[in-house]
């Protein structure tokens, strides 16, 4: 009986509900917010304090755009940051739209959601970094305002319009000289077909053929090999060196990448001075007296706050004009490390008597592979390696060759440039030892761009080696 | 006031249904399903209950694994893995973890009572052989003391039910099923055990010994005597344990003398890497040519007809794309296809990581490698993350390391093994002294634990002055001995001769717990116990 009751109560309170409050729940599902009806144009046309962005809106073509279906978010700059852009922009046509494209983003900002830093990307194809209630260096002073197809942000600050790394390189006359005639001198044509106007096809090959100068596009090999400072995306920081410290920097390299013309040995140096200059993300002086900056190639340039003579801000990342880096040659000039076990190729194939061994250093307290070549029979057998980019220095061989399957000793050598080569001796290899063994020290004259090394048995006896590594001695 | 009338009539129709001719009218048997009464009418009856309780104990396999060697810490949660298995992992479980939930168990136990008093029926209503129903009963009993073993050994004291009758709910009413502490159950387990009258293998011409979808079912029901011995060994029978063990040993010392009766259960050499399963380097020396294609690793992947499965394995279970339940390893291990829950722990590893293989050659230098190369056979890493293989190579082709075909999610759960059976009889033998001969099972085989002595030669290559069943023969007169003989245990290498792994070291002072703890190790050493 109970039961039965409690069920009547439910089904009473149901009608209930509907026949009485049907009105107040209509009521509670409409949207009264007034704003959701409106366009994010409706909503900045409507703001009195918005009128000069409006106009410029409206004489680019933009409304039409805000007013379509898509979402958007609008950073608009108030009447008073308006103020502040000059003429050069409002009274040029295609300045005026990347600079009011330059506020309008293709999806919904809305600061509530944004965590850390965010980079917006315009519709322009440039990215703002919005970080809370800031975008760079203007406020947002009232933040989203909704509207039916995305969300406005008011600004105290317009956002200019920037050159990114690469276009302020080739633009910014405060650019020094001599490392802008450098970059500019890495231009090399590269096939590309995308735009190449086809003339024909070879009747032999059947291979086609193109115009001449449409089928390639001229690439940097700074873009290539550093870092593409173009990317719009992606953000970076370039030191630029003044002609002197350009000068002296490459002054400095010489000795170590000596070749055979002067003109070849300053080429070699430009790069090696350059290719450190341009690291990933955006450097901030710390404040202290220098900061270590380790680019790509892991080569450190410490960065004196007191020798930046400009900062040029670009909408990738940050250009420092420096009056001088300290960069030591022996930040440059890198050690070789070389597995035994990775040869290229061998002087007879023996890989019958070849062993890859995993052993155990009591020393380092670590695995490693080494490799083994007994019985192989052959007077001089080798095996060949190559390393490269080898600087004019004087460098000192060592290695780690464990003898643990006898209690003599045996001899073996590493060949310089060749299996021949006497510039180290015959080593001895004592058993059962686990520490690097110096062999000798030798200098290079000239850099050289690839380098052979051989380990080389001694007559018919075998060869043994964890690895070996080739130490430059740089002051 | 009209709702009462229709009840009234309503009953009034039933009741009179009911007394008049109730038989005729309603009790028609269901079409598309079987009704108790058809059930256990023959022995194929019988052999379908028992498929079926089989197809049920698999849907276990996943939580066994978790259980047994997450808990164990051989194995690791990886960031995909479910705050459960965390738990588990962590030994934090709370109280609605699925798997520590031993529902599941006790679903399966009393499946098992209640195809026992069918069983028991069926027997006295004369509707099987009596060796049918003495194989057939004596399994199910098994099974059903497995499964109290593991509830045992995972949650201590459980409830002991062996009333067919039971609903789950009543499990965990104590008044009706007290709870046993764990030494009380091993009792109970041994004592009903004991008095099966039939602990051996299906005989190769029960209808249960069959091949189904290409899968010879022998190896698929529990192995009895292994479950006595077991449970020997938890209560401390050891002796007992021992015999036990040894005749799970002896399986193959029967008929021809040929490579299955020296080395089946036997850990023996074969000279044939899909059959003895040893650690070879194909140019000995060189870690770069480890075998892999045949040998240690192969017995995961090996088919289940092939005679190196035969000899190796003593209880695995296959999961195939063509039955069900669906292999649960693939999800569990695979980070292909697979929802990649665990991983080798650092502990697994560091313990690979810490042995130390035997020299190939003075030439080729000595020590050898130094790690178990077991390691890089039961794990590696696929697209930057640690893999457990065991259980994926009939998933994931070694070679490659992309799977066969990525829906068909084969596996076999792997429950005992030839060598488990020798380190847990070298466990029991060990507790009872018999140090050397353990040290041999677990290092170089019997021969190598008994060399060839000075002068007294009693001992040479056997134990035969002990008794039962520490009595073993390995003598072999070499090839140029007069007589030539060869005794059963000849072949015996030892587990970590098979892995190429030095002898383990025993001071004179304390074998017992070297040898004891050796054994600790190598038994958590592996995903899979050795």
């Amino acid at each position: 009986m109970h039961i039965r009751s409690s069920k009547w109560l439910t089904t009473a309170l149901v009608f209930l509900i509907f026949s009485s409050g049907c009105k107040k729940w209509e009521d509670h599902l409409n949207i009264t917010d007034p704003n959701i009806t409106k366009t994010v144009f409706q909503q900045i046309s409507e703001n009195p304090d918005l009128s000069k962005f409006t106009q410029y809106v409206v004489s680019t073509g933009y409304d039409k755009v805000l007013n379509s279906t898509k979402n958007y978010t609008v950073f608009a700059p108030t009447n008073a940051a308006m103020a502040a852009v000059g003429v050069d922009v409002t009274g040029d046509t295609a300045k005026l739209n990347k600079f009011i494209s330059n506020h309008l983003a293709n999806q919904v900002y809305n600061t509530l959601n944004v965590s850390g830093t965010v980079r917006v990307k315009m519709l322009n194809g440039k990215y703002i970094n919005m970080f809370g209630k800031t975008m760079e260096d203007a406020n947002i002073t009232k933040a989203d305002i909704l509207a039916s197809n995305g969300v406005v942000q008011i600004l105290d600050k317009a956002l200019p319009y920037l050159p990114n790394i690469w276009e302020a390189v080739l633009t910014n006359t405060s650019i020094p000289a001599k490392q802008k005639a450098y970059l500019l001198s890495l231009y090399t044509n590269v096939f590309d077909a995308t735009n190449a106007i086809q003339t024909g096809v070879n009747p032999v090959t059947g291979v086609p053929i193109y115009q001449a100068g449409t089928d390639s596009v001229a690439t940097n090999q700074f873009w290539l090999n550093v870092h593409d400072v173009r990317n719009e995306s992606n953000q970076y920081t370039l030191f630029v060196l003044s002609d002197a410290a350009w000068d002296a920097e490459i002054t400095k390299l010489k000795p170590y990448f000596a070749t055979s013309t002067v003109d070849s040995t300053t080429k070699l140096c430009s790069w090696e001075v350059v290719k450190d200059l341009a690291v990933a993300g955006v450097y901030t002086p710390s404040g202290a007296a220098a900061d270590s900056i380790y680019s790509k190639f892991n080569t450190n340039t410490p960065i004196e706050k007191a020798s930046i003579a400009q900062t040029i801000k670009t909408s990738n990342g940050m250009i420092y004009i420096m009056n001088k880096v300290n960069n030591l040659a022996k930040y440059k000039i890198k050690p070789f490390y070389i597995e035994a076990e990775n040869y290229r190729y061998t002087s007879i194939d023996r890989r019958g008597n070849t062993y890859f061994r995993d052993r155990f250093n009591p020393i380092t307290n670590k695995d490693f592979t080494d490799v083994l070549v007994t019985g192989h029979g052959v007077t001089g057998y080798n095996m060949n390696y190559q390393i490269k980019n080898v600087s004019s220095v004087k460098y000192r061989a060592y290695w780690v060759a464990l003898n643990d399957f006898q209690t003599t000793t045996f001899s073996q050598k590493l060949g310089i440039g060749s299996a021949a080569s006497t510039i180290l001796p015959l080593t001895v290899v004592s058993p059962n030892i686990y520490t690097e063994v110096l062999l000798g020290e030798f200098t290079f004259t000239n850099y050289q761009s690839f380098l052979d090394l051989f380990l080389v048995a001694n007559g018919t006896t075998q060869i043994s080696c964890d690895y070996f590594r080739l130490e430059p001695v740089v002051p | 006031m009209k709702r009462f009338f229709i009840k009234y009539c309503l009953l009034v129709v039933l009741g009179a249904t009911a007394f008049s001719s109730c038989k005729k009218t309603f009790d028609l048997l269901p079409q598309a399903q079987l009704d108790a009464s058809q059930m256990y009418r023959n022995v194929y009856d019988a052999d379908a209950a028992i498929v079926g309780l089989y197809g049920k104990f698999t849907s276990l396999a996943e939580r066994y694994i978790v259980l047994n060697e997450l808990r164990g810490d051989m194995l690791e949660y990886t960031d995909n893995a479910d705050e459960y298995l965390r738990q588990i992992s962590t030994h934090s479980v709370t109280a609605e973890n699925p798997y520590a939930n031993p529902r599941p168990f006790y679903e399966l136990i009393v499946n098992c009572n209640d195809v026992l008093k069918n069983f028991n029926s069926m027997h006295d209503a004369k509707k099987m052989k009596e060796a049918e129903f003495q194989e057939r009963y004596s399994d199910v009993l098994f099974l059903r003391s497995f499964l109290y073993l593991q509830l045992g050994i995972h949650y201590g004291s459980v409830p002991y039910v062996t009333d067919a009758l039971a609903t789950l709910d009543d499990v965990n009413n104590e008044s009706k099923f007290p709870k046993l502490s764990f030494n009380v159950l091993l009792d109970s387990l041994i004592n009903v055990s004991e008095r099966a009258t039939y602990k051996d293998e299906y005989a190769s011409s029960s209808t249960l010994a069959v091949t189904v979808d290409g899968y010879p079912t022998q190896k698929w029901f529990v192995n009895k005597k292994v479950v006595l011995a077991d449970l020997n060994l938890w209560k401390g029978n050891y002796v007992q344990a021992a015999s036990y063990y040894r005749q799970v040993m002896e399986t193959g010392t029967v008929g021809t003398l040929n490579g299955s009766y020296y080395s089946m259960y036997k850990v023996g050499w074969d000279s044939n890497g899909d059959i003895d399963h040893y650690i070879t380097y194909s140019r000995a020396g060189d870690a770069s040519t480890l075998v892999t294609n045949s040998q240690w690793r192969i017995m995961f992947e090996l088919p289940t007809t092939t005679e190196g499965f035969r000899r190796e394995w003593v209880w695995a279970i296959p999961f195939d794309n063509k039955f069900k339940p669906e292999n649960p390893f693939v999800k569990l291990f695979s980070n292909i296809g697979g929802s990649y829950l665990v991983k080798p722990s650092k502990n697994a590893t560091d313990m690979w990581d810490n042995e130390q293989q035997k020299s190939a050659s003075a030439a080729t230098g000595t020590p050898g490698i130094p790690y178990d190369a077991r390691g890089q056979l039961s794990w590696k890493n696929i697209n930057g993350q640690p893999v457990v293989m065991k259980f994926l190579y009939n998933y994931i082709n070694n070679n490659t390391n992309l799977p066969i075909n990525v829906l068909q999610k084969d596996s076999k759960w792997f429950l005992f093994r030839q060598t488990q059976l020798h380190m847990r009889f070298a466990e029991a033998a060990n507790r009872v002294g018999r140090y050397r001969l353990a040290w041999g099972l677990l290092n170089s085989g019997i021969a190598g634990a008994y060399p060839a002595p000075t002068s007294d030669v009693t001992l040479y290559h056997n134990t035969l002055n002990d008794s039962y069943p520490f009595n073993f023969d390995a003598r072999n007169s070499g090839s140029a001995g007069v007589p030539y003989y060869r005794s059963d245990w000849y072949r015996n290498i030892g587990i970590r001769s098979r892995a190429n792994l030095v002898d383990q070291a025993v001071p004179a002072t304390d074998s017992l717990n070297q040898i004891g703890n050796t054994l600790a190790r190598f038994i958590t050493c592996c995903f899979k116990k050795k």
